[in-house]
C-alpha cells in the first residue's frame, strides 16, 4: 500500500502487525522444537539418573536391534528394487483405473498400522485368503522374519511409492525426450537421466519409509506375533520390556533414538556428497 | 465451478452428519449420567485380561445398583496393570491373576486395604477345533514342530504354565520343559492375546485359564486338560488402591465382587470360588 510495496517488504518497512505475526510464528517453532525435544530430553535423562546404560547391551535390546537392523534392509530393497518402477508408471503412464490405482497406494498411510496387522493375518495367516495354500505346501508364515518384512513392506511402501512418483512427474519430459534422441535406450535414459533428476525426491521417500518401517508395531505385533530373535523388532522389544522393566523400556527407546539419528545424518551426509559430485 | 461447490456442500453435509453422530452419541451418555440424581462418580477398575467377561458383566450389575455411577474397566495382563499403577495410573481398584503383583503392589504403599482372594482359577491347553498338530494329551505340547503360543515373561498365566512345566519335568523326563519352550513361537501380551493366537488358528496350542474357553470360541477352540496333580490353583486377589479417587465405590465394588451375587456370575464364567 506503501511506496516500499512495489520492492516487496523489506524488514526496516515491517509494520507492527508484521512484526507480531512475525514473533508469534518464532514462538510456534520454539513451542514446537521444545515439544519435541522435551520427551526425547526425558529419555536421556532416566537413562543417565538410573544408570539404565546396562540394558541396552542385553541380550533382549541386542536381538531386538540386529532384528530391527535386518529386517528394515531387506524391506527396503523391495520396496525401492519394485517401488521404483512401480513409481515410474504411476507418474508417468495413463491406464484404466488409475485413479483406482493412485487411491489404492495411500492406504496403508491411513490405515491404522493394528488393522492392517488384522488384514495381514487374515491374508497370510494359517487359514488365511493365501496363506492356506503356503500351509499346503508346508510353508508357514506367521511368526516367522518374513512375516515382519511383510508387515514392513504393506506399511512403509507408501511412503516411498508416493514420493517417488511425485519426483519423477517432476523430471521434464523433454529432457528424457532429449536423450531418447540423442540415441540412447529406454531403460539407460531412466537410469541415467531420471532417477538421477529424482533423486533427491528418491532419498526422501525412502528414508521416510525406512522410519515407517523401523517404527512399525501394531502391524507386527498382530500379524508376526512377538518373539526374541525371530520377530521381535525393537518397538515390541520395548513393548516388551515395559511391563516388566521400566529401565530397561527406557534404554531400549534411546537406543532406538540413536540408531535413527545416526541413520538419518548419514543419508543426509550421503545425500548432499552425491549431489555437489552432479554440480 | 458449480462442481467444486456442489462437492463442498456434500463434503460439509458429511461432515455435520457425523458431528450429529457423536454429538447425540455424547448427548445420550449425559443424559445417563445426570438422571441418577445426586450420587454418581466413575469407577475405574484395573483387572487382569482374564476377568474381562465376567467383570464385564458384573460392571453392567454395579451400575444398575448404584444409578448415576459409571464403571470404566481396563483389562490387560497383571504385570501391565501394576506398572501402570506404579506409574501413577488412576485406579480406584485392582484384580490381579496373581499374588505376586499384589504383593508387590502392597509392598510399594499402593493399596487402601489388605488384599482379598476373590477367585481362584486352573490352568488348560486350548488347540485350534481341527487341531493340525495333533495335540490330545497334554504331554503331546512337547512334540517337536508343535506351534505353541504363550504370555510373555512376567504375565501370570504364563509364569503359572512355568509352573506345571517344572512339575511335569519329575513325570515325563527332564527335558520335557525344555522341549516344550523350545516350541514356543510368540510371546503375547496377555492371556487373551495368546489364546486368540488359538482362535485364528495360528498357533498350535497355547496356555491359559478355564475361563478363558468362554461361550464365543467354543465352535473354534478345543480343550486338552492338564493333569490334576500337575495343575497350578491360580487364586485371584483384589484391593482398592490408595489413591483411588472414588474409595467408597471401590469398597462397594470389592463387596459385590466378594458377595454371592459376585461369585455367582464368576463361577458362571469358569470361575471356581475362592473358598
Amino acid at each position: 500500500m506503501k511506496k516500499g510495496s512495489k520492492e516487496g517488504p523489506s524488514p526496516r518497512t515491517l509494520s507492527w502487525g508484521d512484526r507480531l505475526a512475525s514473533g508469534l510464528a518464532t514462538a510456534a517453532l520454539a513451542l514446537v522444537a521444545g515439544f519435541i525435544s522435551l520427551p526425547i530430553l526425558s529419555l536421556v535423562i532416566w537413562t543417565v539418573d538410573r544408570g539404565a546404560w546396562r540394558a541396552m547391551t542385553s541380550p533382549v535390546a541386542v536381538d531386538a536391534l540386529l532384528l530391527s537392523m535386518r529386517t528394515t534392509a531387506i524391506s527396503m530393497f523391495i520396496i525401492v528394487l519394485v517401488g521404483t518402477p512401480a513409481a515410474y508408471v504411476l507418474a508417468r503412464a495413463d491406464f484404466r483405473g488409475k485413479r483406482f490405482v493412485d487411491a489404492l497406494v495411500d492406504i496403508p498411510a491411513v490405515l491404522p498400522p493394528s488393522a492392517a496387522g488384522i488384514a495381514l493375518l487374515l491374508t497370510f495367516g494359517r487359514f488365511g485368503l493365501v496363506g492356506r495354500y503356503f500351509d499346503a505346501f508346508g510353508v508357514t508364515i506367521s511368526f516367522t522374519t518374513v512375516a515382519v518384512v511383510i508387515a514392513e513392506i504393506f506399511v512403509a511402501a507408501h511412503f516411498y511409492v508416493r514420493q517417488a512418483s511425485v519426483g519423477f512427474a517432476g523430471v521434464r519430459r523433454d529432457v528424457e525426450e532429449a536423450a531418447l534422441v540423442d540415441g540412447a535406450g529406454r531403460l539407460s535414459v531412466f537410469t541415467k537421466v531420471t532417477v538421477p533428476l529424482a533423486f533427491p525426491a528418491l532419498v526422501a521417500g525412502a528414508v521416510t519409509a525406512w522410519a515407517r518401517a523401523l517404527g512399525e508395531f501394531g502391524a507386527t505385533i498382530i500379524f508376526a506375533g512377538s518373539f526374541r530373535g525371530i520377530t521381535q523388532t525393537i518397538p515390541l522389544a520395548i513393548f516388551a520390556e515395559f511391563q516388566s522393566d521400566i529401565d530397561a523400556a527406557v534404554a531400549l527407546s534411546v537406543l532406538v533414538l540413536g540408531f535413527a539419528f545416526v541413520v538419518i545424518l548419514a543419508v543426509r551426509y550421503l545425500t548432499r556428497k552425491a549431489t555437489e559430485h552432479e554440480d | 465451478m458449480s462442481s467444486i461447490r456442489s462437492r463442498f456442500l456434500a463434503l460439509a453435509c458429511v461432515f455435520f452428519m457425523l458431528l450429529g453422530v457423536v454429538s447425540c452419541g455424547g448427548g445420550n451418555s449425559n443424559s445417563n449420567g445426570s438422571g441418577g440424581g445426586k450420587q454418581g462418580g466413575t469407577l475405574t477398575i484395573f483387572a487382569a485380561s482374564s476377568l474381562i467377561d465376567a467383570f464385564g458383566e458384573l460392571g453392567k450389575t454395579f451400575e444398575n445398583q448404584n444409578e448415576g455411577v459409571k464403571v470404566k474397566q481396563s483389562f490387560e495382563s497383571s504385570s501391565t496393570l501394576l506398572t501402570q499403577i506404579q506409574q501413577g495410573a488412576p485406579a480406584d481398584v485392582f484384580a490381579s491373576a496373581a499374588m505376586e503383583e499384589m504383593d508387590t503392589a502392597v509392598k510399594d504403599g499402593l493399596v487402601a486395604a489388605s488384599p482379598q482372594v476373590f477367585v481362584r482359577n486352573r490352568e488348560i491347553i486350548m488347540v485350534p477345533n481341527d487341531n493340525p498338530a495333533d495335540i490330545t494329551r497334554f504331554k503331546d505340547v512337547a512334540n517337536p514342530g508343535v506351534k505353541l503360543a504363550l504370555a510373555q515373561k512376567d504375565v501370570p498365566a504364563a509364569d503359572y504354565a512355568l509352573q506345571i512345566l517344572d512339575k511335569a519335568n519329575a513325570k515325563y523326563g527332564d527335558d520335557f520343559e525344555e522341549d516344550v519352550l523350545s516350541n514356543v513361537v510368540s510371546r503375547e501380551a496377555d492371556v487373551r492375546a495368546s489364546v486368540n493366537r488359538v482362535v485364528v488358528g495360528d498357533a498350535d496350542a497355547t496356555f491359559g485359564y478355564a475361563s478363558d474357553y468362554t461361550v464365543d470360541i467354543r465352535d473354534r477352540v478345543k480343550v486338552v486338560p492338564i493333569p490334576p496333580d500337575l495343575n497350578i490353583v491360580a487364586t485371584y486377589p483384589i484391593a482398592a488402591l490408595k489413591d483411588a479417587e472414588e474409595p467408597e465405590l471401590a469398597g462397594k465394588w470389592v463387596e459385590l465382587v466378594t458377595s454371592e451375587e459376585g461369585q455367582r456370575v464368576l463361577k458362571k464364567w469358569n470361575f471356581e470360588p475362592a473358598a
